[in-house]
């Protein structure tokens, strides 16, 4: 199976996207007048410690991200919803606000702690929207939607309010971790995203048929042999560990779990069967491209990535919703 | 018997939507739910269709609805809703592929059977049509054809005898569609299967539903076969019409004045 991905265009693709987000940055590592300085240590540094673990981290956070992207919208019926619906990303942010902030006063080194932090945050906010959601009770999902803007809303005033007290690096600190950055990529974090992201897709073959049954309403899908409630359960837990790795790893990407599946949807249907792997290749793909656009567009210094995938995610996001709009006659 | 009801009740907001019903589906019949807005039938079919938890019990082929898997449920009962609210790009044929989802069906199968009710149900020219640019009558038709399948494939895996829930499948069919659902259900009742069809016309109840039942603010009024059962005082009063029922060779019908 591996060799038929390998050898199938989306392999091509993938390969060629690795190579330039590779290649890209502050020194191309394209350029013939590097090969000298690729044969020294700094060179093989550049390459081994921060270039390949860096894309390969964009490229399994992107894929997270879009395949959280899919499950979320497919499970509440919603082409507007996100990961961000069921609190995940504004828990995470808190949790990381919180520990920048204690950090400044109590004075010790953040560097591991915010990404714990934040996934803690993450976790916490999602199963409190499951409790407030209440799944169980009939219009379950609208519940669960309802106490996930909540859980956004009061984790948004309580960022503004540590934001309020804090000092102006740990301000300026919070500022460009909620707009994301692949900065400090390493293999720790590639292999933790990398082991959620296996444990989806381990999963998600077996489940393509029930998603597509949820799309047609719960009422339908439960008398079409799906246990709704356990299915949407699942994906709930996967989407935050999914989503919350996510932005412990990096801060917060907007945008990506978003666009990318409706981009797929765009190619090939609704259908999970075919938009599952596309998303996989399409996020994934996409936040490498932007990651080297956000290390090259001002280089040697950086843009945060958010801004990036918000600069193309936004006006592509627009564009969908008037295209719709026409189609569906809104 | 393929499903008993035993004291059906449900409040809600004080109200009962459903008061202390009971009664049997028997394989080879045709029940036609009928009454006003907000007398229940609605909630009724999706009771046996354990979409909502009630007071009562419910029991399919003598064991309690319940202990059904989500899987063995779809195996005996197929379910159509009043509306379709699909969001996605899903075309005609993937949502009828839907139906072989909870059989043992190979994607051969599959293929063949889904050409198959197209060409039954005359919808070949929508088959790769996006679901959501249909008209209403379109999806309803497609979504008949979608329980139909379902319901056909409980005989080829050796079901036996299974139960079509249909919630108002006629409210926004045509004329010559409504009479191509009529002889399906005919169809399907002399298979063996069961049908329960929440109906607002009168007329049609009569030339159908072997067994009417009356539904009136949650209560059973009425219940047992169509011409016995049905009378114009009973009529009258639960829908507060005057009407008239004319019989003659070919049957009977309901004016109203």
């Amino acid at each position: 199976m591996i060799k038929k991905l390998l050898t199938s265009p989306f392999g091509w693709i993938l390969g060629i996207v690795l190579s330039i987000g590779i290649c890209l940055g502050a020194l191309f590592m394209g350029s013939v007048d590097h090969q000298t300085l690729m044969n020294t240590d700094i060179g093989s540094k550049i390459l081994w410690d921060i270039r390949i673990p860096r894309v390969l981290l964009a490229f399994v956070i992107g894929a997270s991200l879009s395949l959280s992207g899919v499950l979320i919208q497919s499970n509440v019926r919603n082409p507007l919803a996100d990961p961000s619906l069921i609190g995940v990303s504004a828990g995470a942010a808190l949790g990381a606000a919180l520990m920048i902030v204690a950090a400044e006063f109590v004075g010790f080194e953040t560097q591991y702690y915010i990404p714990i932090a934040a996934f803690v945050g993450g976790i916490l906010a999602t199963m409190t929207v499951l409790k407030l959601g209440r799944n169980d009770l009939p219009g379950g999902m609208a519940l669960l939607i309802l106490a996930g803007i909540a859980i956004n809303v009061v984790a948004a005033s309580l960022i503004g309010l540590l934001s309020y007290i804090a000092t102006d690096s740990a301000l300026r600190h919070i500022t460009f971790w909620s707009l994301g950055s692949l900065a400090s990529a390493n293999y720790f974090w590639l292999a933790l995203c990398s082991i959620a992201l296996l444990i989806v897709c381990i999963w998600l073959p077996k489940q393509h048929r029930k998603l597509d049954a949820i799309l047609l309403g719960q009422a339908e899908a439960n008398t079409m042999g799906v246990d709704v409630k356990r299915l949407q359960i699942q994906s709930i837990i996967l989407v935050a560990l999914l989503a919350s790795l996510a932005v412990s790893a990096c801060g917060i990407i907007g945008f990506i779990g978003l666009v990318t599946p409706h981009i797929g949807r765009m190619l090939v249907g609704a259908s999970h069967r075919y938009l599952l792997p596309l998303s996989f290749f399409l996020g994934g793909s996409l936040l490498v491209i932007a990651d080297g656009m956000a290390r090259t567009i001002i280089a040697p210094a950086e843009l945060p990535i958010g801004i990036v995938t918000a600069l193309i995610g936004a006006p592509v996001f627009i564009w969908l919703l008037v295209r719709e709009g026409r189609r569906l006659q809104w | 018997m393929v499903m008993s009801l035993q004291g059906l009740s449900l409040q809600r907001n004080g109200k009962k939507v459903l008061d202390n019903i009971s009664g049997e589906l028997v394989g080879g019949k045709i029940i036609a739910l009928l009454g006003p807005n907000g007398a229940g039938k609605s909630t009724l079919i999706q009771a046996m269709a354990r979409l909502l938890e009630c007071q009562g019990r419910i029991e399919m082929k003598g064991q309690a609805l319940g202990e059904f898997s989500a899987e063995e449920l779809a195996q005996n009962l197929a379910y159509l809703p009043q509306h379709s609210q699909l969001q996605f790009p899903l075309e005609v044929e993937e949502v009828l592929s839907l139906a072989t989802l909870p059989f043992n069906v190979t994607r051969l199968q599959q293929r063949q059977q889904i050409k198959q009710v197209i060409a039954d149900w005359g919808i070949e020219s929508l088959a790769n049509k996006d679901f959501r640019q249909l008209s209403g009558g379109e999806q309803q038709r497609c979504q008949i054809a979608r329980t139909y399948l379902q319901l056909s494939n409980m005989v080829t895996e050796g079901r036996g005898q299974g139960i079509w829930l249909l919630d108002e499948p006629t409210s926004s069919l045509d004329l010559e569609h409504q009479q191509q659902l009529k002889t399906i259900c005919t169809q399907a009742a002399k298979e063996g299967h069961c049908v329960v069809i929440v109906l607002h016309d009168l007329n049609q109840a009569f030339s159908l539903a072997d067994e009417i039942w009356l539904l009136d603010k949650g209560k059973l009024r009425a219940q047992g076969k169509t011409s016995e059962v049905v009378t114009e005082e009973l009529i009258s009063d639960v829908f507060n019409v005057s009407v008239r029922r004319i019989e003659d060779n070919e049957g009977s019908i309901f004016v109203f004045s």
